[in-house]
């Protein structure tokens, strides 16, 4: 990036304020009412979100550019990520270091999964965003997001409904890569199943577009500093951040970082506080969504997190410029963005999470469902995109987009 | 940057500050920490691990990611 550009950027200085006086209120009163802890999650929220936002860091986008032209840049800094993540998390879910540990994102593999995944792919498109996608776009101060993200919650709940059925359906249960081959084993077919994914998804771009663009930077940081506080920043510091943070969330909680349980606790506790019965659906009828259901939000820290990463992201579009951007909401956006939460909601419940609890956390802590939920979503996506054309939000394939 | 659109995220930003407030004052806080060394609370991961939502085996409750 040139100075130039960089010396373009005008920060929206009033927010940025609003924002810093709001993380140093909140992280206060997090240690007050609960402890160090809570605020910390809070904290590695807030830069969950500056990292997704200033690195543009979003799963929807690469797998829409891959589906419609092979472009894979989005794609493969993905598979770097749960490669990154992988390294990481599977010595220690396996518990190869005594003295730390964390779980794995299991998921139940069967229809759930594949049903739910596929219908959060088609969300994901509609929508306008994935789990991750959703709440810094929020954050960022789009509009239409904020219908999304209402009706993400409203589907979150209502999967949280119909959960049991689902999981009376056929399955196979839980199956750990960690548990079924030991953790090194499994870590180095894993690496092996996502290098061939990367090599083939290279080649399908390098066939379709000659010019592959490099995930490393070709050309060093003018003015370092600037750019991280400014941003954009290039794709890699974002596999960076997401991947030591997310270690980080692993080794704070005991298990990978997670998004979208918060949506289905807030809808519940809006529910139940329109009168709804919420404490005798089986979901919510024991274990920890019992408890989260009985407690604060404040402290669920899942919901935590989530607001650190909205928050997180008005902080870097604020420093960016880019907090509340110009644009209507046209009828038909509504629309998509009515049907679109709604099938993130309700999909995510279903499978697991979302494209951070299910596929991130999932795949890199060794959980067979992540991979189910892959392929589901993929397959979602491109009926998605496909809808994005005959509703005319997108050109035909082949011509510009 | 839009005007109307900063409004309406500070209004929707405005309304959830609500709802977390109303949501916060209506639940019993946690019991206050008996060691006197704060420090303490910060390492203890044990009750955290019972907390997760992924221990839908002792729940009997589905893993809630």
């Amino acid at each position: 990036m040139t100075e130039a550009v960089i010396k373009k950027i005008r920060p929206d200085k009033l927010v940025v304020l609003l924002v810093l006086f709001s993380i140093l209120a909140i992280s206060l009163f997090l240690q007050s009412e609960f402890n160090v802890k809570q605020s910390l999650f809070f904290l590695v929220g807030i830069i969950f979100g500056i990292t997704l936002m200033h690195a543009m860091f979003g799963f929807t986008g690469g797998w829409r550019m891959f589906i419609r032209s092979r472009h894979s840049l989005g794609v493969r800094a993905q598979i770097i990520l749960i490669i990154c993540s992988s390294l990481l998390f599977f010595p220690i879910v396996g518990g190869a270091f005594s003295e730390i540990s964390g779980y794995a994102a299991l998921g139940q593999i069967g229809t759930s999964v594949l049903v739910g995944a596929f219908l959060f792919g088609i969300g994901m498109q509609l929508g306008g965003g994935c789990g991750s996608g959703t709440l810094f776009t929020v954050g960022q101060g789009q509009t239409d997001m904020l219908i999304t993200i209402s009706f993400f919650i409203v589907g979150a709940t209502l999967g949280s409904y119909h959960l049991p059925w689902w999981l009376s359906m056929p399955n196979i249960g839980k199956v750990s890569l960690i548990t079924e081959l030991g953790w090194l084993p499994a870590l180095l077919l894993q690496l092996a199943v996502l290098v061939v994914l990367y090599r083939f998804v290279f080649s399908l771009d390098k066939k379709r577009n000659n010019n592959v663009p490099n995930l490393l930077p070709t050309q060093k940081s003018e003015n370092f500093l600037e750019q991280l506080i400014h941003g954009p920043w290039p794709i890699w510091w974002g596999i960076v951040g997401l991947t030591v943070f997310g270690l980080v969330t692993l080794l704070m909680a005991g298990y990978p970082w997670s998004i979208t349980f918060a949506f289905g606790l807030w809808g519940a506790k809006i529910w139940s506080a329109l009168g709804g019965d919420v404490a005798s659906w089986t979901y919510w009828a024991g274990g920890y969504p019992a408890k989260a259901l009985n407690q604060s939000v404040l402290a669920d820290i899942t919901s935590i997190m989530n607001f650190g990463i909205i928050i997180g992201a008005t902080l870097a579009a604020a420093l960016a410029g880019k907090y509340a951007p110009e644009g209507t909401i046209k009828p038909k956006r509504v629309l998509t963005a009515v049907i679109g939460g709604l099938l993130l909601g309700y999909g995510a419940r279903l499978a697991f999470g979302c494209n951070i609890g299910a596929l991130l956390g999932g795949i890199s802590s060794g959980s067979l469902h992540g991979w189910l939920w892959l392929v589901a979503a993929f397959t979602g996506g491109i009926v998605g995109v496909k809808i994005r054309v005959w509703m005319k939000f997108d050109k035909p394939y082949g011509s510009a987009s | 940057m839009n005007k109307k659109n900063r409004f309406i995220m500070g209004a929707a930003l405005g309304l959830a500050t609500i709802a977390v407030a109303i949501d916060h004052t209506q639940h019993r806080l946690p019991d206050p920490v008996e060691s006197g060394y704060e420090g303490a609370t910060i390492i203890e991961d044990g009750e955290e691990e019972s907390q997760s939502p992924c221990s839908m085996d002792s729940g009997g409750s589905p893993c809630s990611m």
